[in-house]
């Protein structure tokens, strides 16, 4: 795939757009296997920037609460 | 030499003077009294006994040259008047206020010429200072038109117009060195409970008295000319008469203040009125302790804008996590769901088709293999029944032949019996017996008349006869014995 230039943002409007393409069904069973999978990885992907995202965020604000002057 | 000289002369003691001049004075004045305006200098005053002393003077308004000066004094009813004097104009009775006195002049053997205060107007100070006060004002607008504009009530200065930075940090303030204010001030700053720092420059003058304004004008360009990246300027002074505050109401010093680029908080320390540096300047608080808490407040806010600023950030950052998490679950279940759906869907689609094709071909097959045999079954009974009906057709045939064979030759005979005896009825014998005969002439039978003339013989065939006879007569004849 061409995850090299993979961002949070449009790895989840694709991930949208599969989504919608197989909630309508307007996806065709051709590539329904390949899609499915796409839509895994794309998941696997946002929740992994998250997570990372999210604990990277907790850090520094654990750092911004720890040096509050005033609590 | 003077004591020989004092028997020559007449003389009289001090005291005997001292009593003339008292006499003269009081024959002079006597009990009455004066209203006169005065400016008072070298003023005290003795608290247990309520004893004010003071000097009144007049000073030439142009060079401000002394045209008159009297001691005073104060005390029993004429003290009380002044406590009132300064309850109604809040302004302490001391030096350098301009005054309208009722005195009664009086003269002492040993202190002199006094005069004795008995009444002061509060209503004339408070006029002449409010009226100089304006004027001072009216001229800053009239002059400094780009700085110092008048809206309603409200004066709105260039310096009123600048904007304080988020964090009041580094300060100059201007104070006198021996005043309690600066110290107030400091004090207030530095032992602050939010633990602020605070940089501080001081910047000392005499801020009492209105012939110091130049010095404190210097003072302001001093910190303007120090280049240093001031957030504001303090003026404080603590306590004092509101005489002390004339210098705040000084023209070079209010437009100074007007002016100045970094802004001004005045912390002056009186109740009652503003001065014209408090309108001019960008903040005004009651006293230096004030001016600190402003201060202390304005970077109060900054942080508390900080710290729900933090507190947003980390409430904001959480509620978007999860949302995301939350969509990109919805997100997957959907996809898995839907993505399995539909491959049921197409499972069942598949399964129903098969079904169906499975069935339309039974049928299909079913159907032809039926006609086939219909088909086949009419191609085996068809030639039979085709020639059974062509036997019967036959057998019908030689049946109706054989009826109709024997009516035809019934028919046949009847039709000759009809024959014959029409024929029979025609017949000349039988015509001849009913009366008719046959003419024959020259042996030939005839019908025309005309062959027959008169005199010819002509043979008479009549029923089985022949008669012979000659023609004697031969006319018409129009009988009607024949007509049928």
């Amino acid at each position: 795939m061409m995850d090299q230039i993979l961002t949070y943002e449009s790895a989840y409007q694709e991930l949208a757009e599969i989504a919608r393409e197989i909630e309508t069904e307007s996806v065709s069973v051709d590539v329904l296997a390949q899609k499915v999978k796409r839509a895994s990885e794309l998941v696997t992907f946002c929740q992994t920037k998250l997570k990372s995202t999210e604990s990277e965020v907790n850090k520094i604000i654990a750092q911004m609460e720890s040096t509050d002057p005033k609590p | 030499m003077a004591n020989s000289l004092a028997s020559s002369i007449n003389y009289i003691r001090l005291s005997e003077l001292s009593g003339k001049i008292n006499a003269a004075i009081d024959t002079s004045f006597g009990k009455s009294g004066f209203w006169v305006i005065a400016d008072i200098t070298n003023h005290s005053f003795r608290s247990q006994k309520k004893y004010h002393h003071f000097e009144l003077v007049e000073k030439d308004p142009d060079s401000n040259q002394l045209l008159a000066r009297i001691a005073g004094k104060a005390w029993g009813d004429g003290a009380t008047r002044i406590l009132y004097f300064e309850t109604v104009t809040g302004q302490p009775f001391t030096d350098n206020i301009n005054v309208l006195l009722y005195v009664s002049v009086q003269y002492h053997a040993v202190y002199g010429l006094q005069l004795d205060l008995l009444d002061i107007d509060p209503n004339f100070t408070l006029g002449v200072l409010a009226q100089q006060r304006q004027a001072t004002l009216d001229k800053l607008v009239a002059e400094n038109p780009e700085y110092i504009k008048k809206a309603g009530d409200v004066y709105i200065t260039k310096n009123i117009r600048l904007k304080f930075n988020a964090v009041i940090q580094r300060i100059a303030v201007i104070s006198s060195k021996t005043s309690a204010g600066g110290e107030d001030f400091r004090h207030t700053l530095q032992h602050n409970p939010f633990g602020y720092q605070f940089y501080i420059d001081e910047y000392y003058t005499s801020v009492q008295g209105e012939n110091n304004a130049d010095q404190f004008l210097n003072k302001l360009l001093e910190v303007f000319y120090s280049g240093k990246p001031y957030d504001a300027v303090v003026i404080t002074r603590g306590g004092g008469a509101q005489t002390d505050f004339l210098i705040f109401d000084n023209y070079k010093i209010g437009r100074a203040v007007a002016r100045f680029p970094i802004p001004v908080i005045t912390g002056i320390g009186h109740h009652k009125n503003e001065s014209i540096a408090d309108l001019m300047a960008n903040t005004q608080t009651k006293t230096p302790t004030k001016a600190a808490e402003f201060i202390i407040a304005h970077n109060k806010r900054y942080a508390d804008d900080m710290l729900s600023l933090q507190h947003n950030i980390v409430i904001k950052s959480q509620q978007l996590f999860s949302r995301h998490f939350q969509s990109l679950t919805s997100l997957n279940s959907l996809v898995v769901n839907h993505g399995r759906n539909m491959l049921t869907g197409k499972k069942d689609e598949l399964t129903r088709i098969n079904r169906s094709v499975i069935h339309v071909t039974r049928t299909v097959v079913f159907r032809k293999k039926t006609v086939l045999v219909n088909l086949s079954s009419q191609m085996l009974s068809g030639p039979k029944i085709i020639i059974y009906n062509r036997l019967n057709d036959i057998r019908q045939l030689v049946g109706s032949l054989k009826t109709f064979e024997v009516q035809y030759l019934r028919n046949k005979i009847g039709y000759l019996g009809h024959f014959r005896s029409v024929i029979k009825m025609m017949s000349p014998e039988n015509i001849l017996s009913k009366g008719f005969a046959i003419v024959k002439s020259r042996n030939k039978i005839t019908s025309n008349p005309d062959d027959i003339a008169i005199g010819n013989d002509i043979d008479i065939i009549l029923s089985g006869t022949q008669i012979k006879s000659t023609v004697k007569q031969k006319s018409r004849y129009d009988g009607s014995d024949f007509n049928l």
